[in-house]
């Protein structure tokens, strides 16, 4: 099986979302599995698809900054996606290519991150359910869909982190518990330059390619002008639409 | 009403429930929990609606699995929305 790498490229949140489902689309109807890198213009947050939107973003505050907001199509929590300081990858494939136990399944997809990882001298280990942490600290969050026959992962890998920043856009009503939250997420979350000061995010995305890339047969794709068009409808259909992200 | 727990080894799950006339009007379930296929939310949620409010968990967790078939939850499981559910009714 010959899988499609697209390279790096930065969308904003709705066509991110979009080109993700597009790909599940065009995979379930027979195009190649698909590993993607992906970063998030403007900054985003992106909450699972069982959150409340009100309940998990400050939207005020999100609209003052320019950060988009979008309901995934997968579950999980809510995530920042600061445009500098993050690396998002989706993999897309029949679920044949996985194995049929969802845990197994994450291990697996995040074995691949920790690869990487490993690449850049940095010892990750897949926490379950979602998680990859370096010496207890998460660094990467991950959320998977099934449907239609075809498996969807994506998840971030931190390359730096503004907790700050990161929870200024969050919801937290009390300023106490915000303090507290920070503190923690400061003790909690690391990052690929915590870890390993000085390395770029190109590097970042070279240790990337090899980690997703060892041991399959691979090639650089590009999106086809349907998966495309077929995002664009996707964000006027689904992510662009108010209905979809205030549904909960 | 609304009652939100961390599971153990698992995610957050939030009930709210909205009730007229001693049963269940409405139930909404929120949280980082992961289910596949994800739309089958809806169908475990109609399935409160009419409930009692004096329901036991049993009977409520007989419904929730019902609703949710063959679908598959990570995080959380049809126990654990019953008790919390049970615990946003009071």
């Amino acid at each position: 099986m010959n899988w499609r790498i697209i390279g790096y490229s930065e969308n904003d949140a709705f066509m991110n979302m979009a080109i993700d489902e597009a790909v599940g689309e065009s995979v379930a109807a027979g195009g190649p599995p698909t590993i993607r890198f992906y970063g998030w213009r403007p900054s985003a947050v992106s909450i699972g698809y069982f959150q409340g939107l009100e309940n998990e973003v400050d939207l005020a505050r999100c609209r003052e900054l320019g950060v988009d907001v979008v309901r995934r199509r997968t579950g999980g929590g809510a995530v920042y996606h600061d445009n500098a300081g993050e690396i998002t990858y989706s993999v897309t494939g029949r679920t044949g290519l996985f194995p049929t136990d969802i845990l197994a399944s994450y291990r697996l997809i995040c074995g691949w991150v920790c690869d990487s990882l490993s690449c850049l001298g940095i010892d990750a280990e897949f926490r379950p359910i979602n998680d990859i942490t370096v010496g207890g600290k998460k660094i990467s969050g991950n959320a998977q869909t099934r449907r239609n026959g075809v498996l969807l992962q994506h998840g971030t890998i931190l390359h730096s982190v503004d907790a700050g920043r990161m929870f200024s856009v969050l919801r937290v009503s009390d300023e106490k518990i915000r303090d507290k939250m920070i503190a923690n997420v400061r003790e909690r979350v690391t990052s690929i330059s915590l870890q390993k000061p000085g390395t770029s995010k190109e590097l970042a995305l070279h240790a990337l390619m090899r980690g997703f890339t060892r041991g399959k047969s691979s090639g650089p794709g590009l999106l086809t002008d349907a998966e495309r068009g077929r995002a664009v409808e996707l964000v006027t259909e689904r992510y662009g639409k108010e209905e979809w992200n205030r549904m909960r | 009403m609304r009652c939100e727990e961390k599971i153990t080894n698992g995610k957050l799950v939030a009930v709210e429930v909205w009730s007229s006339g001693g049963t269940v009007s409405r139930a909404r379930i929120t949280g980082d929990f992961f289910l596949h296929p994800e739309e089958a939310i809806d169908a475990v949620e109609r399935s409160l609606e009419g409930l009692p409010l004096s329901a036991g968990e049993a009977e409520i967790t007989a419904r929730i699995r019902a609703a949710l078939g063959g679908s598959e939850l990570i995080g959380a499981s049809a126990d654990d929305f019953a008790r919390i559910f049970r615990k946003a009714v009071g």
